[in-house]
């Protein structure tokens, strides 16, 4: 298993399937490779290239359909899936979604918001300590894009992840450009945001594109949508160079799953992280 | 019912069927939360609709873009996933597309449809080490019949009314004559797939109840009562030494 300090020394990019017979073929110089194992998991082919890409990569598995927020409950035949495949490709890091994505036997394919308070944080906690037993390692939760609220929550995100790392000893999965939608849909400020996060959990950094789109109850207003379709944008590098000042230097991962570049293009954005992240670094002073 | 879980249930009725209103009371965000519901409304049904256009491009060659979208629409309402492998969704949609209005003019949609579901699964398939004819060889021969084939996981066969392994062919070619004609004509198919690429071969009836039988983990003289039954002349020595020839087997029990 490739240690964590490869994934330090360079940001990762998602291995995406119509990148993988270049990426096999090149062998390009990053960080890690994030993959989504749903992708893989019904792809045998697929399978076989991420098995022989983990034996020179270390390997960032970033599941979708672990729905932690699900009253459902966890789907066990997908984790069972998860599992094998974890077990093959040894991740070094391995992370879902403060979401919940099923309801019944039902798959939305989508990552739904929840209510932050007592009984959804009970509810997650309880998940999030299934999962990592059955899995047998760390599971990362990450902080979502967020669209809506609802009337029942009785804390902020902030608050709700902290309690979370509190009850579960859980790492978290700082996604800073989500971090910049759900302030900008949701009307909060950015860095506030990441001031209350608690700094000894974070564990790994994400960084994707989203999309203006006009708030249709605003007229001239916009929202942000999490569309991984786009370059990074300034505010996201801002604010990830502000995540490194507060946490330090985590493993980062640069993000485009749809109207995939050609990866010269990813591999860019993963390299001007690795600056961004140089710079940040050097002028840091640790915080307690 | 929880408070959280009924949340839930009004969530997944608003993202499916698009009824909202007992939901909406509930949420928060901007000035009218039912707009930012909208975003999650369509994600589920864009994202689903191109997963599903991404697995039929021929078909959607064969019939339009505008007749498959709309059928996408209506299916990713009426059959919602049941596995967060969205590779596995679609498996029904052949049998939905051709009980849609417009279908009755493309009497052949569904063997289409279902030749391309079944290849695209069949594409990505990683195949194993085959076993050659030595092994067999070492079964006696009145043990032969009892003895049970296993096949490559790349392989399906598939029986239908048309010929449209003829209409595959030319979208795959990129070809366009000037006059094509579909008559009905009862074909049975061999498909094969693995690392990327299928091949689509016919075989005549009997090879194919053989060849369906072997696949079903029917012993090898049940097989060849099976494909007897339709032709007299059928020799299942030359049947079983081709699949093995062929590289289709993997394992033999007895």
């Amino acid at each position: 298993m490739k240690s964590i300090q490869h994934a330090l020394d360079h940001a990762g990019i998602g291995l995406r399937l119509p990148h993988i017979a270049e990426v096999v073929a090149t062998r390009p110089r990053t960080g890690f490779l994030e993959v989504h194992p749903e992708n893989f998991l019904a792809n045998p082919h697929a399978a076989e290239f991420l098995i022989e890409l983990s034996r020179q990569y270390p390997i960032s598995v970033h599941t979708v359909g672990i729905s932690i927020g699900s009253t459902a409950g966890i789907d066990r035949s997908h984790l069972k899936r998860l599992r094998t495949l974890i077990e093959k490709i040894k991740p070094t890091l391995v992370s879902g979604h403060l979401a919940w994505s099923t309801y019944g036997n039902d798959y939305l394919n989508d990552l739904l918001p929840l209510p932050f308070n007592a009984e959804s944080l009970c509810l997650v906690a309880a998940h999030v300590m299934e999962v990592q037993d059955f899995l047998g390692c760390p599971y990362l939760v990450e902080n979502p894009s967020s669209y809506l609220g609802f009337l029942g929550s009785t804390m902020r995100e902030a608050e709700f992840l902290s309690q979370l790392v509190e009850k579960t000893e859980c790492k978290l999965l700082c996604d800073v450009s989500n971090a910049v939608v759900s302030a900008r849909n949701m009307g909060y400020d950015e860095q506030e945001y990441i001031d209350s996060l608690p700094a000894n959990a974070i564990a790994e950094f994400h960084l994707g594109g989203y999309t203006p789109q006009e708030d249709e109850a605003n007229p001239g207003g916009e929202l942000l949508i999490d569309s991984h379709a786009a370059p990074i944008a300034d505010p996201a590098w801002e604010l990830y160079a502000y995540a490194i000042r507060r946490f330090g230097l985590k493993p980062t991962l640069v993000e485009w799953d749809n109207n995939i570049p050609p990866l010269e293009t990813l591999l860019a954005e993963a390299t001007k992280a690795d600056q961004i992240a140089i710079a940040t670094e050097a002028h840091r002073v640790p915080t307690c | 019912m929880s408070p959280l879980a009924e949340v839930q249930a009004l969530f997944r009725q608003a993202v499916v069927t698009g009824e909202k209103s007992r939901l909406v009371p509930l949420l928060s965000g901007g000035r009218y939360p039912a707009k930012r519901l909208a975003i999650h409304q369509r994600h589920y049904e864009t994202s689903l609709v191109t997963a599903l256009l991404g697995k039929f491009p021929a078909t959607t060659w064969l019939t339009g873009t505008r007749f498959v979208t709309e059928a996408a629409t209506r299916f990713v309402h009426n059959r919602v996933p049941q596995a967060p492998c969205i590779a596995e969704y679609g498996r029904e949609f052949p049998m939905f597309l051709s009980s849609c209005r417009g279908a009755v003019r493309v009497p052949y949609l569904y063997d289409f449809a279902e030749l391309e579901w079944q290849v695209g699964q069949l594409a990505i398939a990683v195949d194993e080490p085959p076993i050659g004819l030595a092994q067999l060889s070492t079964i006696a021969a009145d043990a032969l019949p009892e003895t049970i084939l296993a096949l490559q996981p790349g392989i399906s066969y598939l029986q239908v009314s048309w010929p449209v392994d003829e209409l595959m062919k030319l979208y795959l070619n990129d070809g366009a004559p000037e006059h094509f004609s579909m008559e009905p004509l009862d074909v049975w198919l061999e498909l094969r797939g693995a690392r990327g690429e299928f091949h689509i071969n016919r075989l005549n009836r009997a090879e194919y109840l053989f060849r369906t039988s072997i696949l079903a983990r029917r012993s090898i003289g049940d097989a060849a009562e099976r494909a007897l039954d339709v032709d007299a002349a059928f020799e299942p020595g030359h049947a079983w030494a081709a699949l093995i020839n062929e590289g289709l087997v993997t394992s033999i029990t007895r």
